[in-house]
């Protein structure tokens, strides 16, 4: 019939832990055709040499283990292979992983907040290895600083009933280029929340991905990011549902300022014949303030069963209402202050998800020098 | 062909093997695309110089391109064996009794009259009651000024007008079966519609005289002039039982100032065919494209009308529904370019898959550079009615202006066991209740058809429906 013959999804990417398995990109490739490629300092074609450094500095709670591991850690690359060709360059060149754990049924007393501070002398690679075991809970902030050219493969394995939250920020200096795949995996009844803000750098692209071993599994990912001249912010999302009951919330939002500032969104859901009441939604907006910026944004979906419990997906590209603007005008607030309450309360409503307070303090303020620009 | 004597299993060879084709049309048509079949067809046609060259052009630029690797499988194509031109009076079936069973007691379940019978089974050359009305019809549309004849006529008899747009919506090269479309097209319609002329009744390609009704590699190219309207409304509800594994139609379309378009189409091929067709329109300033398009039939299509919306305020609106049964994958979708400043355009699909079939919905939104204040709303609903079948959306969104408002929402639902349980404690029966809820759920599809396809495409869905449970 051909229709069996065909790969299962068109979305599901090869993996492999060989370079060798993935052609240098061309910028053609359904995968990199928004990314500009120049801009990456040789990170996909070999030419970046491991000269620089990125230094990870932990700050932990007191429950968890931090090592520090060579590349033959037995942990080390279990739960993601690489599905890209940066994220093969990434696994095979770094030298040291960074492997947390969090052991059985804990909970932890404050977050662990991971920075990852580029010293800007060239490029470099990492791996970080998070392991929340059964029923343990705890909350990780990953802080990327400085300027880098950087690219790296995170790993969250979250055991049987745990829970964890991850906050990612990339307020990268200017010149910065990072690529990222942020990969969770969860087992039976286990949830995971993703908050990611990306702020800073030349070019970011990161590629959180989720992946489930066991019924129940919940994901919850969730991201802003705020596009400036010249920047270019790219998220690539996948949720793979192979187990059945499981959930997962996708909802980035951003705003985009100035001559060719560029925002990309890729929100791929698998539901595999397996993955029998899953229950999904994606969803992404952007809010172009300026002219010339520039937002793509494509939600795809598979689903090759029929029992679902529900599955949808929206996406939406637009400026500012003139209707909110008016509103807040006709009471008497001026255009400068009503157009920032409206990009406030669109960020905000976000924002307000992320539980360590110190960090939803830096990104609101972070929202706020943006929109003074 | 097995030789033997039983006269029973011979009829089970012709219906494997084509029922329609006799000895004498399946020896007179040749297999295969070579630059002697393509100046074959031109010559048979009598066809200027100038055609002739692009055919030949067409037929170069479909050996140089790629078949697309996206969407469906389509290696399974054997362009070697297909008859690129056969005479439509040897292609359709002479008589009711030669009609594949289950094709004829579709018909029957569908009530088709006895002369629309006579007419999809032998081209309307044949004689029936209706003709004096389709001729009244036509004498109306040329007072107007109307030209609506088939493609290969409008060519011989109106060839300035005929060069001037053939091939500037849809370019030789544009993609693999455009390319094969232009080598080989024949049949379609031709329409031109003079300035601030309204046409009250929907065109339908049986309106015309000596026709070939149905075409392999149909050509269909339309022009609506300034402030005009037409409705064109392609093939039919019925089933179209056809031996060609390949279907590969062209449809151009130009709107110019201030003019509306609607063109309405249910294809429903028997479940062998490759659909695979290439249709799109220009909408000048103020005007308006409709695309209504349905899938019933096919193994595999792809089709995804398109608008590119030229012009300040022009307006592009496309309502498709899918229904995928055993063994098909509809993949279909639109494509919408906003090139002009204020302009909109709005895409709604239905789709529905049951019995192992998978409906995709691939689309493109694409606004450029300059194209400021314009809008563009997607929306993509898919209906599953069982475990195994599957539903894809890919839409995809290009936005280079800031100032648009660009929105898309697709949903996948099962049907509700609640909804189900409703019905059946009211006393229908659970095949009933299911095919009222697909009916339902195709409703604002279905209105937007003139009455006579809207009552064939729910007793369609009936149809499909029937056994979907239990």
């Amino acid at each position: 019939m051909g229709l069996n013959e065909k790969p299962l999804s068109t979305l599901h990417e090869k993996s492999s832990y060989n370079l060798d398995d993935f052609e240098v990109p061309t910028g053609r490739e359904e995968q990199w055709r928004f990314t500009p490629l120049s801009r990456l300092k040789g990170l996909h074609n070999g030419t970046a040499a491991a000269s620089g450094h990125v230094i990870v500095d932990v700050d932990a709670a007191p429950e968890v283990t931090v090592e520090t591991v060579g590349r033959d850690d037995a942990r080390v690359g279990k739960a993601y292979v690489p599905a890209d060709r940066v994220s093969a360059q990434a696994y095979n060149s770094f030298e040291k992983a960074t492997v947390i754990t969090v052991p059985r049924e804990v909970v932890t007393s404050k977050e662990t907040v991971i920075t990852l501070t580029g010293s800007g002398d060239g490029a470099a690679y990492g791996h970080i290895v998070i392991k929340v075991e059964p029923m343990a809970e705890a909350i990780v902030v990953l802080d990327h600083k400085g300027s880098a050219v950087y690219a790296d493969n995170v790993e969250f394995v979250v055991g049987d009933g745990a829970r964890l939250k991850v906050v990612s920020l990339q307020d990268w200096a200017a010149d910065a280029v990072h690529v990222s795949h942020h990969h969770a995996q969860l087992a039976k009844d286990a949830t995971f929340s993703s908050f990611v803000v990306t702020l800073g750098g030349d070019l970011v692209r990161l590629s959180p991905s989720v992946s489930y071993t066991g019924p129940g599994g919940d994901a919850d990912m969730s991201g802003v990011y705020f596009v400036d001249a010249k920047q270019h912010l790219e998220h690539r999302l996948l949720v793979d549902h192979s187990e059945p009951n499981c959930k997962s919330n996708v909802d980035y939002r951003g705003a985009l300022q100035g001559e060719e500032a560029h925002a990309v969104w890729i929100g791929d859901v698998i539901i595999r014949v397996a993955a029998e009441g899953t229950d999904t939604y994606e969803l992404n907006r952007n809010l172009i303030l300026t002219d010339g910026a520039r937002a793509d944004s494509v939600p795809n979906l598979e689903i090759l069963t029929g029992e679902v419990a529900g599955a949808g997906h929206a996406s939406t590209s637009g400026r500012l209402d003139d209707e909110h603007l008016f509103y807040l005008q006709a009471r008497g607030i001026p255009f400068d202050e009503a157009r920032r309450l409206v990009i406030r309360g669109f960020l905000g409503q976000l924002i307000e998800k992320i539980e360590v307070e110190s960090i939803r303090e830096r990104v609101m303020s972070a929202v706020e020098a943006e929109l003074a620009r | 062909m097995t030789v033997t004597d039983r006269p029973e299993l011979e009829g089970l060879g012709n219906y494997k093997f084509g029922w329609a084709d006799s000895d004498a049309a399946g020896a007179a048509a040749k297999r295969g695309l070579s630059e002697e079949v393509v100046r074959n067809i031109s010559a048979l046609k009598n066809e200027p110089e100038w055609m002739l060259d692009l055919r030949l052009k067409g037929l170069r630029l479909f050996g140089k391109k790629p078949l697309p690797t996206w969407g469906s499988d389509l290696t399974a194509i054997d362009f070697d064996n297909i008859k690129y031109f056969v005479r439509s009076t040897e292609k359709q079936a002479a008589s009711w009794e030669e009609l594949p069973e289950d094709i004829k007691n579709t018909y029957d379940k569908l009530g088709i009259p006895e002369a629309e019978k006579q007419r999809l089974i032998a081209g309307v050359a044949a004689q029936y009651e209706s003709e004096v009305v389709y001729h009244q019809i036509r004498e109306d549309l040329e007072e107007k000024g109307v030209i609506f004849v088939d493609t290969d006529t409008g060519l011989r008899e109106h060839e300035e007008l005929f060069k001037e747009y053939f091939g500037s919506v849809i370019p030789v090269g544009d993609n693999k079966f455009a390319a094969l479309n232009t080598a080989t097209w024949s049949g379609g319609s031709f329409i031109y519609v003079p300035p601030n002329t309204t046409i009250d009744i929907p065109l339908q390609a049986y309106f015309r005289i000596n026709t070939e009704n149905m075409g392999q590699f149909e050509r269909t190219l339309i022009i609506v002039d300034e402030n005009s309207y037409v409705h064109y409304v392609e093939g039919c509800t019925a089933p179209i039982y056809s031996s060609d594994s390949l279907h590969s139609a062209v449809v151009e379309i130009i709107v110019k100032k201030g003019a509306r378009c609607r063109y309405t189409t249910i294809q429903n091929w028997s479940n062998n065919v490759y659909n695979l067709v290439t249709k799109r329109a220009v909408a000048y300033e103020g005007a308006t494209m409709e695309w209504i398009d349905g899938n019933i039939g096919s193994k595999v299509t792809m089709k995804y009308p398109a608008v590119y919306l030229m012009g300040e305020h022009a307006k592009g609106e496309t309502l498709s529904v899918a229904f995928a049964g055993e063994g098909q994958h509809q993949d279909a979708g639109s494509k919408m370019v906003h090139l002009a400043p204020h302009t909109s355009s709005s895409v709604i699909s239905k789709s529905v898959a049951r019995g192992g079939g998978r409906t995709s919905y691939r689309g493109l939104v694409q606004i450029e550079e300059g194209a400021h204040g314009s809008a563009s709303t997607v929306k993509c609903d898919a209906l599953l009615v069982d475990q195994i079948s599957r539903s894809d959306t890919y839409p995809y969104v290009d936005v280079r202006e800031d100032d648009v408002s660009m929105g898309h929402e697709a949903t996948v639902s099962k049907v509700s066991e609640d909804q189900l349980f409703y019905l059946m404690s009211r006393g229908l029966g659970e095949d009933e209740a299911m095919a009222m809820i697909v009916r339902g759920f195709v409703e604002p599809i279905a209105r937007e058809l003139p009455m006579e396809y809207a009552l064939e495409l729910n007793r369609l869905i009936e149809l499909q429906m029937e056994g979907a449970v239990g």
